[in-house]
């Protein structure tokens, strides 16, 4: 009789038949059973004794599967060809410890693989058929949730996402003594459309503030976009293409929106992998514009001059890690280590590296998995043993999931390390350009305040100073005519209504000196207007036959009408400049 | 000059001839079925190195290339580097399958070019040292954990026939019916098993290993991999 197959195995065996193209197919038929791949696997190395750690085993339950329910030699003869079904939701939670507890899917195996057998994608299709009925870790199942419906995997909320923006803005702008610096959100037809991994909104700002400083003084016509801005896509680690469709579509959609000429990834393996190699294919789109990581970007960027580096402000000995899904998957390799070179003295490589490297162990959505932590980290002395014998008190990366990955591993194996991503050490290494200074329209003039008001006097001297002028002030007339004998300024800007002696009688005793009398005057005063002055002042004027003063404002004064009418009233009293 | 038994010639010749057909039939529904999987398609833009110090040009073209060839550049996986002798093993086990395929057409059809002493010593020496190749295969299978947690009859029994056949080849290697023909005789009918036996096996992984190797070889060459930057 046969055996009865729950509701949820019956659904995992439905879905395996639609979900085996030909790649899978023949990588599935060529797999011998050589056990080459075994030690190649960071897991096994931790785990020596344990057979289901190998890459084989965790890929045989998918050749079962297939052979019990595609190959015909399954059908016929099971028992002979290994061919094996699922039955029960126990056997489903076996296959979940497996796929998901004991793989980070870094594709090491495949790629040391004989006969080409791609053991990593056999990982990500039975984990894909898990979730399929929902047999997931409770992390892959919040984090998959949030990015379909927030549009992130670490659920930032809009306004969060802008705030952080906004705020990273701020900071380089009063970091860099630079107001031009901006952080663009959804500016149209930029040449480069930047995306982001949410841990760097929520955990790690730095980063975009440090990215932007690089893109600000590239002089690049850059933006960010206020949806769709999230490159990373869980449906590589869970691996549900209808996910990683949508959310990669979310990114093209906003390049799109937005007329973006580039689509710009930071530094993120998976992220780059997912939107670049993948996202096509599991969207089923064409895109119109080209992809490239930050890394590469940067790397232009000081090749062709549009930015300065000094290598020397990195000088403590680096290490290099390569992320599984740059290397393995996209083949980006060299431009890190040439873009590390540019920005660091000590180099120091690691062995093995490149597509050799072992896995962070971080990767795969093992971090969002922390039932799994202790398995983890066992497997990461691979790793610890690796980035030990560089003698690096850096290593760099290119990932936000291995920065995660190596934070705790070299915590948890005492290593005197720290971990840095490639953009920290381009902007640390950053050379500032000097700014051409705009000529200040009142450089070189002296100004006196003569005001009782302190408020007043700090007010209107911070005014005068922004604008390049040396200010002088007098809280009393008195002390203002003394200013004024042993130093004569350009200008004196003068309050009307003070103690002791008033403005109208300092301005009578200015005009009738022959040596202050052409010194101009702004009168800057709670009672002086130039269409409605004060009767007595208008009238102090005509009695004495004195002149109208050169300018009139009131109180309180606006910043651009003072600056602009004390620059009138120079450069008119002196003919047209400085000299 | 000796006269062969009929059952030595049904064997060498008409016994070869029906397997070969069977195994050709057998092949063609097989093919049918692959391409009734759809192949996957790479619809983003071809991958390529910018750095200056990446010396290798990746194309899906390379990629495949690249790919099929590591099966004769053991310095190229860290796995076969790393394991020198379990390579040397795999390359001397399946060139003394190729020699015997080789030799299942020659004896009946072109028995002078292996007639020469010196091509029988090399014959045997080659079938000598697959045979204790596949032998050590064999051990190993059943002696090492990871390897056995994995093995399924077929794995073990593949092996087990190559052995015997290779074992049957170094007999049969001299080709002197007149001296005795029951190895030949036992020579010819493994192989006709071997042959109806084949599509059904795992030793089917020559006719997939190519094409996952090309397709690999081409996603990854095609995505800036392949061939891999020095390590």
């Amino acid at each position: 009789m046969p055996q009865k197959r729950s509701y949820k195995a019956g659904k995992v065996v439905d879905r395996l038949k639609q979900k085996i193209n030909r790649q899978a197919m023949l990588s599935l038929e060529a797999c011998v059973h050589c056990g080459l791949c075994t030690d190649q696997c960071h897991y096994v190395l931790a785990n020596p004794d344990d057979p289901t750690y190998a890459p084989a085993y965790k890929g045989d339950w998918l050749r079962k599967l297939f052979k019990a329910h595609i190959d015909w030699t399954g059908r016929v003869a099971p028992w002979w060809v290994g061919a094996r079904s699922v039955y029960t939701d126990d056997e489903l939670e076996e296959l979940k410890d497996v796929v998901f507890g004991k793989c980070t899917n870094c594709r090491r195996c495949s790629l040391n693989c004989p006969m080409g057998v791609d053991m990593a994608s056999f990982n990500r299709i039975a984990r894909g058929l898990l979730v399929h009925v929902g047999v997931m870790p409770e992390g892959v199942a919040v984090v998959a949730k949030d990015q379909w419906e927030i549009g992130n995997q670490m659920g930032v909320l809009p306004e969060d996402y802008l705030e952080t923006l906004q705020w990273m803005e701020d900071e380089l702008r009063d970091e860099y003594h630079d107001p031009t610096i901006r952080i663009p959100v959804d500016k149209q037809g930029s040449d480069v459309v930047y995306t982001i991994n949410p841990r760097e909104a929520k955990y790690d700002p730095r980063t975009i503030a440090e990215a932007a400083v690089i893109f600000h003084f590239a002089g690049e016509n850059w933006t960010m976009a206020s949806q769709g801005w999230d490159m990373t896509n869980f449906g590589l680690f869970n691996g549900d293409d209808e996910l990683g469709g949508a959310v990669a579509s979310r990114v093209y959609d906003a390049a799109e929106r937005l007329g973006g000429k580039k689509l710009v990834t930071s530094e993120c393996g998976h992220g780059f992998r997912s939107t670049r190699c993948e996202g096509p294919n599991w969207a089923r789109r064409d895109l119109p514009f080209p992809m490239e990581s930050s890394v590469i970007t940067m790397l232009r960027y000081i090749r062709e001059g549009r930015i300065q580096v000094d290598k020397t402000r990195n000088s403590e000995p680096v290490t290099y890690h390569d992320s599984c899904n740059n290397a393995r998957s996209c083949g980006m390799t060299e431009e890190p280590r040439e873009l590390l070179n540019l920005v660091a003295t000590d180099f120091r490589e690691m062995h093995p590296n490149r597509a050799e490297n072992f896995c962070c162990t971080g990767g795969g959505g093992a971090m969002s998995m922390s039932e799994y932590a202790p398995r983890r980290l066992k497997s990461a002395k691979i790793k610890a043993d690796q980035l030990r014998a560089t003698g690096a008190k850096i290593v760099v990366t290119s990932c936000h999931n291995c920065v995660d990955g190596l934070f705790d591993l070299i915590r948890h194996y005492k290593l005197d390390m720290e971990v840095k991503l490639l953009v920290n050490l381009v902007a640390k290494a950053l050379l500032v350009p000097e700014r051409p200074v705009a000529p200040k329209p009142l450089a070189g003039y002296r100004i006196l305040v003569i005001d009782d008001e302190p408020d007043v006097r700090m007010y209107l001297g911070k005014i005068f100073k922004d604008q390049g002028c040396e200010v002088q002030d007098a809280p009393d007339a008195n002390q203002g005519m003394r200013a004024i004998r042993s130093a004569p300024p350009d200008l004196i800007t003068l309050d009307l209504v003070m103690p002791k002696k008033t403005g109208e009688k300092l301005y009578w005793e200015l005009k009738r000196d022959e040596k202050t009398a052409h010194i101009p005057i702004v009168v800057v005063s709670g009672y002086a207007s130039i269409d409605k002055p004060r009767i007595d002042f208008h009238g102090f004027l005509a009695e004495k036959n004195l002149p109208q003063p050169e300018g009139f404002l009131e109180k309180p004064v606006d910043v651009e009408k003072l600056v602009s009418t004390v620059q009138e009233v120079l450069v008119n009293h002196r003919g047209g400049g400085r000299e | 000059m000796h006269q062969s038994s009929s059952l030595l010639l049904f064997t060498e010749n008409q016994l070869q001839i029906v397997a070969l057909i069977f195994m050709a039939v057998v092949y063609s529904f097989k093919i049918r079925w692959i391409l009734r999987f759809p192949a996957a398609r790479d619809r983003q833009a071809p991958g390529s190195r910018v750095s200056i110090n990446a010396t290798n040009a990746t194309s899906a073209r390379r990629g495949a290339v690249v790919s099929l060839m590591q099966v004769a550049t053991p310095w190229a996986m860290a796995s076969t580097r790393s394991h020198p002798l379990l390579y040397a093993g795999f390359a001397v086990f399946h060139l003394g399958v190729a020699a015997s395929i080789a030799m299942s057409f020659l004896i009946p059809y072109a028995p002078a070019a292996i007639a020469a002493p010196a091509a029988v010593g090399i014959l045997q020496a080659v079938f000598a040292a697959a045979c204790l190749a596949g032998i050590v295969r064999l051990y190993r299978r059943i002696a090492d954990p990871h390897i056995r947690a994995i093995s399924s009859p077929d794995d073990y029994f593949s092996l087990a026939l190559l052995v015997v056949w290779l074992g049957l080849s170094l007999l049969a290697a001299p080709n002197r019916p007149e001296r005795a023909e029951w190895p030949l005789t036992a020579y010819f009918l493994a192989t006709a098993f071997f042959l109806v036996y084949v599509p059904f096996s795992k030793i089917s992984h020559y006719i997939y290993y190519p094409f996952a190797r090309w397709y690999l070889g081409r996603t990854l060459g095609y995505r800036g991999v392949y061939p891999l930057a020095g390590s």
